[in-house]
């Protein structure tokens, strides 16, 4: 792979001249602060919840499970969680799936989960660490 | 409660040549031996994609990477890590970016132990609305290398050592067509990415759009950079709502980092991207009808040559591909064309994405790389048949595509084995048939459906598939005639060979293929009036036995009152009323009712 | 330019072709016809019917020859035994799904799906299955359309969208229902179909006809209170004799006059008359205009076709089109008026008819504006197509016929009546009498070449009375609208625009006669032909200019008193006036 640059790049062959902002440059910088807004968001809560958002899994139900999650969050006083959405992983005939992944420990992937279900994740799992296995995709 | 681990060994070929597999077994003698056989489980997986310092085991949690484990560190590992809660540093690897992409979906190592996700690496770990998630996970680095590093040339370079062949179905090498569309002279080109996916059941372009549109729009930009283009289009069928939404706010997020639009980055690369959606016409996901629907025409193809890559869009060169294509494509960037021609086997390369279907245990998506076999999706990756049903046939490639039976079942998946034994690699469907599946229906149900989306342009495929369904509907309702079979043959083989566009091309295959491979069925059903699978009601009659106790319970069941009986008296079903909806089959709990 | 060759293999010989061109062409040019049914060369290349399917070595499948380009060192065979099967199956599954009534078919023995049925053979029916089956469209005056009888060749589309650029018909639905229809399957009344009947001449098959009118035109003739009274237009001469097996380019007029009285008529006109009449009220309506500064440019009205696609898609340029009737539409109005004087018989009585090479006219001639005194100027429209079966039904040898010539008064007509079916001819006819009339010289070029050929616009000027006077001709609507849109961008850039709404002028109209074997629609070696037998009888006649023809000076003399007097209003001028059908939707249209 050649490490020519075309002529009509925005920024000169001339290195050394004046400093010049490469498009790699820009998304390195890009990519830190997209970093740090995630974590600003509380990515580095000790827990973080995923629920599946995909049309299939919406269609299975998982939107009514993200709005326990919400509640509890914004209602429930649960605290210490970052919860966000993710595509559809491919699990198709045990949607809705939720990912709980936890600093240290194994990702743990719930399958088959109704609001109620979810209600219980949320005391047993988030609250007290109990892992639900009959629940558990394995 | 200590610690709970999860180890995985590389199952990849070169990890087996060097030894994997003798590692997991004293592996698992050893944590017998210490007594935590209980904590730790074992997987095998398929190629993590770092051969070089194989043979790999993966400890988690933690990522923890071992490369170059012999038997002689087994103990080590055992004792320091897996007890100790020490990783051994001496055979630590160091995370290779390749590993941390496409391992991360794991603990679910069955399903996931054999697949390698590339085009649908953040699909199920990052939020598609977000594109700090992206970013976050080396997103738009491809685009900005390109940018930064690369000549158009170079892109195309690296495209045909990757050895990439376009994901839509008909293997075409992207890095060529690349080629022809640069080449093409003319002040304007565009760039397409084709997300009309209309074969029914198949949803791997919707789950990677709505699990990670910013892939796709990454792999467009470079593609634009590549061929000479500035503007695009993401032709995406209406009946996907969620998918639209998620690729607007894609590309409206994009624009608002610079990352589309105008002097992308920093540079004097500009490229937008504009949503076309579809109207509902399978015929509309082949390309010369896809851009005719684009130009504001009824979607209906054209003769090629010449192709769109010299004449597409409103006559300009367009670059179309597949939106599995388009999500490679920063992959190839960034890992080099190199590294991804070493995937695969022969001359497919990469990856391919298969929506799992029918009668199986695990219905899914997959991902795996070329060759792997079909009994390895089917039986290990998605669990077989479920009820211990025997397998009967598996369908690749949707409408287009063939029934191949048990025979086939160890053929790798490749674009030239699949079609050797008379199937093809299509865009990536599959469905599981088994015993209880009439193969006569499976050919009818997909010649219905092409023939009701045939856009009536050439005659062999808006006459001929139309006929061949008549006699199909025929032979399925008993009513099949002494040389049925080979007018299908006949009028199947010019189908494919006369008409216009791939839709016609391929509409016989299924046809073809199941009387290739189940020719008996076709016969049973036309010169013994038997259905072998039990579906074709016209064959089937339901008989009540002499178990019969005559305790009317099929009598109230049936919905026309076929059923005559006293109570206590072996009840009768007339056979002039039956409709054969099977529901005294179904509520008779003594056996009785028996089907023929 | 150096001319290279490449080399080709049909059928394993070897042949030196030209490069750039399609399998089609070289191997016509080399003497294989390939049998073919939606390839026409001047409509785009669709690979449709797939019947011109050749195997091209390393070609997986066959290829479409009308589409598939050549290229050194190519094999192609056109007609090896599984060719011939898959050609034959494709024709005989067109067949399965088109009725089975050839002998009560308008086009029996004249029809393409016929012609290719017996060229590959087919001899037995093994796909036969439920056919198609739709309504029978007859609500338009000028055109049926029959869906039961299409096979969906495309041609008529591709005629109506790029040729004629009117867009009424497409593809609708899909599979084995897909229609030939207009927008919502509304009928052709209520569409925009222009009615010039250009689908009729590139049908393969009786999908679309003329509206017939024989049956009443005989039932008419045999009518013993009517007086019967015909004219034909300068076009239907010049093709008549094609339907009967005669080549095109013999101006059979004699003939056909003879054959009208012995059909039953009474007395035959000549359309080419009231061309003359016409052009004096034109010409002097554009004298007026040019002096007054009035609405320039002027654009000419006479085809009737061209009228409905101007009400419907240009109604902003009403004010500058001539407010004179057609020709066939004065001619009728005289007929009904100044002749009905002459033979002292009650205008109600008189049975107007014309023969016409246009199926526009049978749409103009229902035009209630066209009305006068509470009748009709022209009660029946036949086509030539029709008057050719009349002839062959009545018995008449049209082939040995004895030429006889017109009636008078209104029979008599110039050269520059003649003219009038050729695309460019009336404004040639125009200019030779504008001029006179304005300089009071005669133009001394009478042959105005600059507005001759096929060219589809075509521009010209003349200067008059010191003034530059720059005219345009375009002809086929498609051609108009590019015309007439330049037009409208710049006003001052013509005085007169002469329209005519069918290629290559009412030589080519959508009643002409259909080509015969071995011709296709719109071959221009046909339409030179047709064009020439109007131009050599022109340079034939003594009198070449409409203002020189004495039965035009005796009729403003005896009745009309002087071009645009308050008679020629009344009788032989009409007006317009803005009408969208369904689907013209005046912000799009912009109008």
């Amino acid at each position: 792979m050649s490490r020519r640059k075309k002529e009509t790049h925005s920024y000169s062959r001339l290195k050394g001249i004046h400093k010049v902002v490469t498009p790699l440059d820009i998304i390195k910088k890009k990519r830190a602060e997209a970093v740090s807004r995630i974590i600003g968001k509380g990515y580095l809560s000790t827990k973080r919840v995923y629920v599946g958002m995909a049309t299939c899994e919406i269609a299975a139900g998982s939107d009514e499970v993200m709005r326990v999650f919400r509640d509890a969050i914004s209602k429930g006083g649960l605290t210490d969680v970052y919860l966000s959405q993710k595509g559809c992983v491919g699990r198709c005939n045990l949607e809705p799936t939720v990912e709980i992944i936890e600093s240290g420990k194994n990702p743990v992937r719930y399958g088959l989960i109704t609001p109620e279900k979810a209600q219980n994740i949320i005391d047993r799992h988030l609250k007290k660490g109990e892992v639900i296995t009959e629940w558990v995709i394995d | 409660m200590g610690k709970e681990y999860v180890v995985t060994l590389c199952e990849g070929p070169s990890c087996i040549h060097k030894g994997s597999r003798r590692l997991r077994q004293l592996l698992e003698k050893k944590l017998e031996k210490h007594g935590i056989a209980g904590k730790v489980r074992t997987f095998l997986s398929g190629c993590l994609g770092m051969c070089a310092k194989g043979p790999i085991m993966v400890i988690n949690p933690g990522y923890v990477i071992y490369g170059g484990v012999t038997v002689d560190d087994v103990d080590e590992i055992v004792e320091q890590h897996l007890i100790k809660d020490n990783p051994v540093a001496r055979l630590t690897v160091k995370e290779s970016h390749l590993y941390n992409r496409f391992f991360r979906v794991f603990g679910d190592a069955k399903f996931f132990g054999k697949q390698m996700r590339i085009a649908l690496r953040n699909c199920g770990i990052i939020d598609p609305e977000s594109i700090e998630d992206y970013l976050s996970l080396r997103g738009y680095e491809a685009l900005a290398k390109v940018l930064t590093d690369m000549t158009p040339e170079d892109v195309i370079e690296e495209l045909k050592k990757s050895g990439l062949r376009g994901r839509g179905g008909a293997g075409f090498p992207t890095g060529l067509k690349w080629q022809f569309t640069r080449a093409a002279e003319s002040d304007e080109k565009y760039v397409i990415c084709n997300a009309d996916e209309g074969d029914p059941g198949a949803f791997m372009d919707r789950s990677a759009i709505e699990g990670d549109p910013h892939t796709v729009i990454e792999g467009m930009a470079i593609g634009a950079y590549a061929i000479g283009a500035n503007k695009g289009y993401m032709y995406i069928r209406a009946e996907y709502p969620l998918a639209i939404e998620r690729i607007q706010k894609a590309i409206d997020d994009a624009k608002k980092h610079g990352i589309l639009g105008d002097n992308i980055l920093g540079s004097d690369f500009s490229f937008d991207v504009e949503i076309k959606l579809g109207a509902g016409a399978f015929v509309c996901g082949e390309e010369t009808a896809l851009i005719h629907s684009i130009e504001g025409y009824r979607g209906m193809p054209r003769p090629r040559p010449p192709y769109p890559s010299v004449k597409g869009l409103f006559d300009k060169p367009t670059l179309i591909n597949n939106v599995e294509t388009w999500a490679n494509i920063p992959v190839v960037i960034i890992d080099g064309g190199d590294w991804f021609s070493k995937v695969g086997v022969g001359k497919s390369n990469g990856t391919k994405v298969f929506a799992v279907a029918g009668r199986i245990v695990n219905t899914g998506l997959v991902e795996v790389p070329m060759g792997t076999t079909l009994r390895e999706i089917i039986y290990d990756i998605c669990g077989g048949i479920p009820g211990n049903k025997k397998f009967k046939a598996v369908q690749t490639g949707g409408p287009s595509g063939g029934c191949l039976p048990e025979d086939f079942l160890d053929t790798s998946i490749d674009y030239e084995s699949l079609a050797e034994v008379g199937s093809i690699m299509g865009s990536g469907g599959m469905i599981v048939i088994d015993e209880d599946s009439c193969m006569v229906q499976m050919a009818e149900f997909f010649l219905e459906f092409t023939q009701s989306e045939s856009c009536g342009k050439c005659t062999p495929c808006r006459e001929g598939t139309k006929r061949m369904l008549e006699i199909l509907t025929r032979i399925s309702k008993g009513k099949g005639q002494d040389g049925d079979i080979e007018k299908l043959e006949r009028l199947g083989h010019m189908i494919q060979k006369a008409s216009l566009c791939g839709l016609g091309q391929s509409a016989p295959n299924p046809v073809l293929s199941t009387l290739k491979n189940f020719r008996d069925e076709y016969k049973e059903h036309i010169y013994n009036s038997k259905c072998r699978a039990g579906q074709c009601k016209a064959m089937l009659s339901y008989l009540i036995t002499d178990n019969c106790i005559g305790c009317g319970a099929c009598l109230r069941a049936c919905p026309v009152d076929a059923i005559t009986g006293n109570k206590k008296e072996k009840h009768l079903i007339n056979q002039d009323i039956c409709i054969k909806c099977g529901k005294c089959y179904e509520v008779c709990k003594f056996d009785a009712v028996a089907k023929s | 330019m150096n001319e290279e060759y490449i080399t080709i293999y049909i059928n394993d010989k070897k042949y030196k072709v030209k490069p750039d061109q399609t399998i089609m062409q070289a191997a016509d040019a080399c003497g294989y016809h390939i049998p073919r049914l939606c390839y026409h060369p001047k409509l785009s290349i669709e690979g449709a019917c797939r019947v011109c399917i050749v195997e091209v070595e390393g070609q997986r499948n066959y290829v479409a020859s009308c589409a598939f380009p050549v290229s050194d060192q190519m094999r192609i065979q056109t007609n090896t035994p599984q060719l011939r099967r898959a050609r034959r199956d494709i024709i005989e599954l067109i067949i399965d799904n088109h009725p089975e009534d050839c002998h009560t078919c308008e086009r029996d023995g004249n029809c393409e799906l016929q012609r290719l049925a017996s060229s590959v053979g087919i001899r037995a029916r093994h796909f036969d299955g439920p056919r198609k089956q739709y309504e029978i469209d007859l609500s338009s005056t000028s055109v049926i359309r029959d869906p039961d009888k299409c096979i969906l060749c495309g041609r008529c589309v591709r005629m109506c969208s790029q040729i004629q650029q009117v867009h009424n018909l497409t593809q609708a639905h899909r599979g084995f229902g897909t229609v030939v229809m207009p927008a919502y399957n509304m009928p052709m009344s209520e569409s925009v179909c222009t009615k010039c009947g250009q689908c009729i001449n590139v049908c393969p098959t009786a999908s679309f006809l003329e509206k017939n009118y024989t049956q009443e035109l005989f039932q008419k003739l045999n009518d013993p209170d009517l007086v019967k009274v015909v004219q034909f237009a300068p076009s239907v001469r010049a093709a008549i004799g094609e339907a009967f097996g005669i080549g095109a380019g013999r101006n059979m007029e004699g003939e056909l006059v003879a054959a009208l009285k012995k059909l039953g008529f009474d007395y035959v006109f000549d359309t080419q008359f009231s061309a003359d009449l016409t052009i004096m009220e034109e010409a002097s309506e554009f004298l007026e205009r040019v002096h007054n500064n009035d609405k320039l440019p002027m654009i000419t009205s006479c085809s009737s076709a061209w009228m409905k696609c101007m009400e419907q898609f240009y109604p902003d340029l009403i004010e500058n089109i001539s407010t004179c009737k057609s020709p066939m539409s004065m001619q009728g109005a005289m007929a009904k008026s100044y002749f009905a004087g002459k033979i002292d018989v009650e205008p109600k009585k008189i049975l107007s008819v014309a023969v016409m090479c246009c199926t526009a006219k049978k749409y103009e001639a229902a035009r209630p504006e066209l009305e006068f005194n509470g009748m009709r100027g022209v009660d029946i429209v036949v086509t030539t197509r029709e008057i050719a079966w009349m002839i062959k039904s009545a018995g008449i040898d049209f082939v040995n016929i004895q030429a006889e010539g017109f009636d008078n008064p209104i029979g008599l007509s110039s050269g520059a009546g003649t003219i009038f079916g050729v695309t460019g001819g009336v404004m040639e006819a125009a200019i030779r009498t504008a001029y006179e009339l304005s300089t009071g010289q005669t133009l001394v070029d009478i042959e105005v070449e600059g507005v001759r050929g096929l060219k589809g616009i075509k521009e010209g000027s003349i200067t008059m009375e010191g003034q530059e006077i720059r005219v345009a001709v375009a002809h086929g609507l498609g051609n108009a609208n590019k015309l007439l849109d330049i037009v409208r961008k710049e006003p001052d850039r013509y005085h007169f625009v002469e329209i005519m709404g069918c290629p290559g002028g009412c030589i080519g109209g959508g009643g002409q006669p259909y080509p015969g074997v071995n011709s296709i629609p719109m071959d221009e070696n046909m339409l030179a032909a047709r064009a020439e037998a109007l131009y050599s009888s022109d340079r034939k006649k003594t009198i070449r200019r409409s203002h020189e023809n004495p039965s035009i000076q005796q009729i403003y003399k005896d009745f009309l008193g002087r071009p645009l007097s308050k008679k020629s209003h009344e009788l032989l001028h009409t007006h317009y006036k803005k009408k969208l059908p369904k689907g013209i939707v005046p912000e799009a249209a912009k109008i």
